[in-house]
């Protein structure tokens, strides 16, 4: 089923992506090449199999419940593109965003 | 004494350990190599001469007992770039990350080291490990060393152009559908994804995490034998590693069944491939193991449901990119225009056509349609490999159904550079162990073939590629064979 430019564009907010007009074209024909190729996996009948989402078939049992090393705050915030008083800092999400010193 | 660049690590470790040559030594004649050809092929995004040297230094002042007891003393390695590092950059191949400096060393990293690696630097990828080519990393191409004007494949581009070069003897790969096979195969190098679990994905930078896996890219079966015995192993920080690798199936028997997929040998393949293919089954034969005809039937199904699960979990694994905790941050007058301005500056083409297919099949209304679908299939592609595994001990097919291609050549048709990874996904979605070796070249271009083994089989896979390897022809390296 072929994708619109209004769809492509829910899909793009979905992602957190914004398309420039000048990206939206090439974006919608690739993915309906894609979308037209998967197709082909309609021509399976695939009533009665069950998915797999993982290979492992070991079970994948919890660890014990002990204190180990964490990272220092130092460390998990060094990368922070942003970062005052111990937080990282992000813009304004109530009254509709606003710069913030 | 032949360039010590020219050594496989098991030479390295040995003339180390024996104290014949200095591990100073040994890195110093591989950072002159890499200075004298990485401009030109550009596999090393960095590299880490003084890092390297002085970990040299300090092996030097272990006793021959230490360097013995340690597999890759005196061994430099390189890094795929989507491994993180302390003591370097890791960047993914995006520009999203910035300046990024990991607040630990991946689980593959601190094994490495304590094995006395000498980690040399980090190589080029395909952004966030999404290509088979190199060309959609955000740093520039990596060049074949064959022919600069061909694509060392990817996404472990540079990782395998650096070993086929001489850089370096070893470097890690990740492999998610072919990453690491299908540039071994291109480079005319080893390269080997180990079962899904073997190996802790502990720092490894997620792309697909049902399918991602790190492996060795070496010169020799041997070598990627050695590498993988230093870096397999239960890890606690990574949930999915396998924590009992006794169930493993690796019967030694001789003479071992070989499968051979009559779907893996059909339309579509560049002859030179079938030619050096079949002549590496004919020397398999003559070793005295029995090949086998065997079918693998939902293979011809295995791109649509990978293009389904890989872009899937991409697009949940990098939803962590949002200018946030790291890497760059474009500003914007509201959070949600911050996370958009940032990830639409920051992430590539390919990666944008990848989150939005992933985000699409992920979708309401459209889950069952296309995710649920392909998690089925995988479903059946791996009860093809159940059954083969029930008649054949190994199965044998060609890596990639072409040799490196030009730039450019697969930039404009998405469809077209997914059809190359045809004969590598389906042991991802299986979760199966996969090696691909150089068995020839065909016109110019090195030609791999690949085993296939059952899950846990590593050992036994490992060591019929190493009789294969060796009844082989040594394999030239390319400028012998451009002489």
């Amino acid at each position: 089923m072929e994708l619109k430019d209004s769809e492509i564009l829910h899909v793009a907010r979905l992602a957190r992506l914004r398309l420039t007009e000048g990206e939206l074209a090439p974006v919608r024909d690739d993915l309906n090449r894609v979308l037209e190729y998967v197709e082909k996996l309609n021509e399976l009948d695939l009533n009665d199999v069950k998915p797999t989402m993982h290979v492992l078939t070991q079970e994948t049992p919890l660890r014990a419940d002990v204190c180990g090393e964490s990272l220092s705050v130092e460390d998990a915030l060094k990368n922070g593109p942003k970062v005052a008083d111990n937080m990282f800092v992000v813009p304004r999400i109530m009254d509709g965003g606003q710069e913030n010193a | 004494m032949p360039e010590l660049w020219t050594r496989s690590a098991g030479e390295l470790h040995d003339l180390f350990s024996q104290g014949e040559v200095s591990a100073t030594a040994i890195v110093k004649a591989h950072l002159e190599r890499i200075r004298a050809l990485n401009e030109d092929i550009r596999a090393f995004l960095f590299v880490d001469a003084d890092g390297a040297l002085q970990q040299a230094r300090l092996e030097d002042q272990w006793s021959i007992e230490e360097r013995k007891a340690r597999p890759l003393a005196g061994v430099p390695v390189a890094l795929k770039d989507n491994i993180v590092t302390r003591s370097m950059p890791t960047t993914a191949g995006s520009k999203i990350l910035g300046e990024f400096r990991s607040p630990y060393d991946a689980t593959v990293v601190d094994k490495l080291v304590k094995a006395g690696a000498i980690i040399i630097g980090k190589t080029n990828l395909d952004e966030f490990a999404m290509g088979s080519s190199t060309e959609h990393s955000a740093f520039g191409v990596t060049r074949n060393p064959w022919d600069r004007e061909r694509v060392p494949g990817g996404s472990s581009g540079g990782s395998a152009a650096a070993v086929a070069a001489r850089m370096v003897p070893v470097a890690l790969g990740s492999d998610t559908g072919g990453s690491i096979r299908q540039p071994a195969s291109y480079s005319g190098i080893v390269g080997f994804k180990p079962t899904y679990g073997r190996v802790s994905r502990y720092g490894l930078i997620a792309f697909a995490s049902s399918l991602d896996q790190i492996g060795p890219m070496t010169r020799t079966v041997e070598d990627a034998h050695r590498v993988f015995e230093v870096i397999e192993g239960y890890d606690p920080h990574d949930s999915t590693s396998i924590r009992d690798a006794s169930g493993s199936r690796n019967t030694e028997s001789h003479p071992r069944r070989v499968g051979v997929p009559k779907e893996y040998f059909g339309d579509g393949i560049d002859p030179y491939v079938r030619e050096e293919v079949e002549r590496g089954l004919h020397i398999l034969r003559d070793q005295g193991h029995q090949l086998v005809e065997i079918s693998l039937p939902h293979t011809e199904y295995a791109i649509a449901a990978y293009y389904l699960i890989a872009p899937a979990e991409a697009s949940s694994n990098l939803s962590r990119y949002d200018g946030v905790r790291y890497g760059v941050r474009t500003e914007a007058r509201d959070l949600l225009g911050m996370y958009e301005a940032t990830r639409d500056e920051g992430f590539g083409d390919e990666v944008k056509r990848r989150i939005l297919l992933g985000t699409h099949a992920l979708s309401a209304g459209y889950y069952d349609e296309y995710y649920l679908t392909a998690l089925k299939v995988r479903t059946l592609i791996r009860q093809d490999f159940e059954r083969a595994f029930d008649e054949v001990d190994v199965i044998v097919t060609p890596t990639t159904p072409d040799r490196a291609f030009r730039f450019g050549e697969r930039s404009d048709d998405p469809i077209r550079m997914y059809l190359g990874d045809i004969y590598t996904v389906t042991a991802n979605l299986a979760g199966v162990p996969g090696i691909s070796l150089p068995v020839g070249i065909g016109d110019g271009l090195p030609v791999g073939l690949q085993l296939l083994a059952p899950a846990m089989a590593d050992g036994a896979l490992l060591a019929l590629a190493g009789e294969l390897q060796g009844a082989l022809e040594p394999m030239l390296w390319p400028e012998e064979a451009h002489k």
